[in-house]
């Protein structure tokens, strides 16, 4: 083995790391936590080898993350494996995707044992995610040499069912977020080829039951692909036989930071921290060359290597937009200038439609996107930077540490590689709401643009001819609304977080009322706005949670869901209402929403109002749709 | 090919940043019960650290060898002698 160049590399990256950790240390030490871990995860990269991570961890570990702002999550690993190397680096992305994680180990081969005793430590954690971190040396599927389809199916059905059996455990008695894993096919076989073109062979065995696993998924349970991490790690590289030896390590420890930034990217999307939009330079971005000076005949896109290059960028865009990411554009241009690519360009995939805010100006870019995070009515977290500039990248970077900036390689060919591998816009799921949300989002660029006619806010809310649909947690609903209270932080009294599995049970209850409130205008249909979960306490009706989708604030639907939760509270034979507000770092916005309402304060949290009182400044310009058949009316 | 005292050198390096203490000390009989970090997890930090800064691969069988510090720097004279 060539033993300098390991050693230059390892020399150099220790050095600027070594730096780092310093200032890290500093910082921690002058309780700038918050410097300390921007400073901290600035460095971190998926690939970044083990022994650098550890370091990182470490450093990790003296940071107060609760001081910092991230969600707390209790993550609980299962695995017939060693994992102890793995908890330290998988909280350390965890913390880059926006979480304070306690990540707890069942001790080592206990699975089965931990998920079937109702007493186990895995319970006594009270989990927000139980990890069931398989991989295919934990699966005995095997058949002999030229086995018949039978007894195939019949291996691949027994292997599925105890997975099942899990889950419906899992589900039952901790009302968590269940991550299992899909297996990774192993590099070697003694077969060879044969082991994947065989029916009976190992690697068709393990692709069949990847393959059925993903149907067998029911709600409640989130499936973490790690063949796709160790295809793309490299399966000899991956399949570290010596640490399995040694210490019973599944997979290369050098994979780890991989491993655990593909899986926090995933629970950032199953719990509503992933990025919602993609805001796009434009010349030398999505086209090559400069559209104000080459004109429209001269950029490179289409014909040509690069212009190519520039197309399969514009179709990975269009892809991630037709898969719910709203679309932005910020570029330095004459906007007229700028959009006739979109509108004239034959071989331009992106249309002008496709943007939902189109920004071309000559203001710095940092302003430029405080504007567009306005007008969609997003948090600047919730954007994603992509500019082939560094400099316009680093002054992003610098102004507004919140939104995440891509760095594109200078090669176009590379774009859609730089885009995709930090994960941005990971999902747990899809659904239809998910492609109409570009839509909506549009759709409100247009409400904007009609509100600015409007001098009197009630002619324009007037204008607008909203109607409300109020329903209950009915399964089309229930992922919806788990992914709003999920992802709700600046309109949402009280930070309450229900997976899909406790929100349904929760429902069933006598005493719980859920709710939720769609809203459509003229101009479209917002999809579902708002939930609400209302618990019967005596003659009170208690509002546990109530949350709203921030892009219709300021359309009287606070007005609205006021009155629906008083008539519930009516046909429930309640006297008062009990309205909760829990502060949290970022619902201030809500902070006098019960005294706008009439309210009054009890206690720290607890606002009252007695159902006799009057209703002043409840007016709304919201009809209500004739109610659907609710299951638990 | 590096000498004794040099690979010595070196190794207290990354033990220095491997336990995160800039003033720690190496010597030949030093074993894991002599400092509280080196528990079976930093065991594998710190044979994947050597391996980088040494440029080496340690076999299994070579893991479970390294009971000291003399131990490793044998080890080490070995293998950059080989290579």
């Amino acid at each position: 083995m060539p033993a300098s160049p390991v050693r230059e590399n390892g020399a150099a990256a220790g050095s600027s790391l070594k730096a780092t950790l310093a200032q890290v240390r500093q910082a921690t030490a002058t309780g700038a936590h918050r410097h300390a871990l921007s400073l901290l995860l600035a460095e971190l990269a998926p690939e970044t080898d083990y022994v650098d991570l550890a370091r990182h961890a470490k450093a990790l570990d003296r940071i107060d993350l609760a001081a910092c702002g991230l969600r707390p999550l209790r993550v609980a690993l299962l695995a017939s494996h060693t994992l102890e190397h793995f908890a330290p680096v998988l909280r350390l992305f965890l913390a880059q995707a926006g979480f304070a994680a306690t990540i707890t180990l069942a001790p080592f081969d206990t699975v089965a044992a931990s998920v079937l005793d109702p007493d186990s430590a895995l319970y006594r954690a009270r989990p927000d995610v139980v990890w069931l971190f398989a991989t295919q040396r934990d699966l005995p599927l095997a058949l002999p040499p030229g086995a018949g389809a039978a007894d195939r199916d019949a291996a691949i059905a027994a292997a599925i069912a105890d997975r099942r059996a899990l889950w419906d455990r899992l589900r039952e008695s901790a009302g968590c977020l269940v991550l299992d894993t899909l297996v990774e096919l192993p590099a070697e076989d003694p077969f060879g080829n044969l082991a994947g073109a065989a029916p009976w062979g190992r690697r068709a065995l393990l692709r069949r039951y990847d393959a059925a696993l993903a149907e067998a998924a029911l709600t409640g349970v989130v499936l973490f692909d790690l063949d796709h991490v160790a295809a793309v790690y490299g399966r000899r590289r991956w399949d570290d036989a010596r640490w399995w030896f040694h210490s019973r390590h599944a997979f290369a420890i050098d994979a780890s930071g991989l491993v655990a930034h593909a899986a926090s990217r995933l629970l950032a999307g199953a719990r509503g921290l992933a990025k919602k939009c993609l805001v796009l330079d434009l010349d030398n971005t999505l086209w090559g060359g400069v559209i104000g000076d080459d004109g429209l005949a001269g950029i490179r896109l289409g014909a040509g290597a690069d212009g190519e290059a520039f197309v399969a960028f514009q179709l990975y865009v269009r892809a991630l937009k037709e898969r719910g990411v709203i679309l932005a554009a910020c570029s330095k241009n004459d906007a007229e200038t700028a959009a006739s690519v979109f509108r004239d360009h034959p071989d331009s995939v992106l249309r002008f439609e496709d943007f939902a805010v189109f920004v071309a100006n000559w203001d710095n870019k940092a302003d430029n996107l405080r504007d567009i995070a306005r007008r969609l009515n997003l948090g600047l977290d919730a954007l994603v930077f992509v500019d082939d500039n560094p400099m316009e990248r680093d002054i992003v970077r610098r102004h507004l540490p919140e939104v995440a900036v891509v760095d594109l390689p200078e090669d176009p060919s590379g774009y859609v590689t730089a885009l995709a591998a930090p994960g941005w816009f990971e999902a747990a799921a899809f659904s239809a709401e998910d492609a109409e949300r570009s839509r909506y989002y549009a759709d409100n660029a247009a409400r904007e643009a009609v509100r600015s006619r409007f001098v009197d806010m009630g002619a324009y809310l007037h204008s607008l001819e909203m109607v409300a649909t109020v329903g209950g947690a009915d399964p089309f609903h229930l992922p919806r609304m788990a992914q709003l209270i999920g992802k709700s932080n600046q309109f949402h009294l009280t930070g309450t977080r229900y997976g899909e599995a406790e929100l349904a049970a929760l429902a069933a209850r006598p005493d719980v009322t859920v709710r939720h409130i769609r809203l459509a205008d003229r101009f479209g249909d917002n999809g579902l706005i708002a939930c609400l979960l209302l618990r019967h306490d005596g003659g009170d009706l208690v509002v546990d949670t109530w949350v709203m989708s921030c892009r219709v604030l300021g359309r009287s639907v606070e007005a609205f869901t006021v009155g629906l939760i008083r008539d519930i509270a009516r046909a429930e034979g309640c006297g008062r209402m009990v309205g909760r507000y829990v502060r949290s770092a970022k619902n201030g916005l809500v902070a006098d929403l019960y005294q706008r309402f009439g309210f009054t304060q009890a206690n720290e949290t607890d606002w009252v109002f007695d159902l006799a009182a009057p209703t002043d400044g409840w007016t709304t310009w919201i009809q209500r749709a004739p109610a659907p058949d609710l299951p638990h009316a | 090919m590096p000498d004794r005292p040099e690979i010595v050198g070196r190794l207290e390096t990354v033990f220095q940043d491997t336990f995160d203490d800039p003033a720690l000390r190496i010597h030949d009989a030093m074993t894991a019960a002599d400092l509280d970090d080196w528990d079976s997890l930093q065991h594998i930090v710190l044979v994947l650290a050597v391996e980088r800064e040494f440029g080496v691969k340690l076999n299994p069988a070579e893991v479970g060898k390294l009971e000291n510090v003399g131990k490793m720097v044998d080890l080490l004279l070995e293998k950059t002698a080989r290579v």
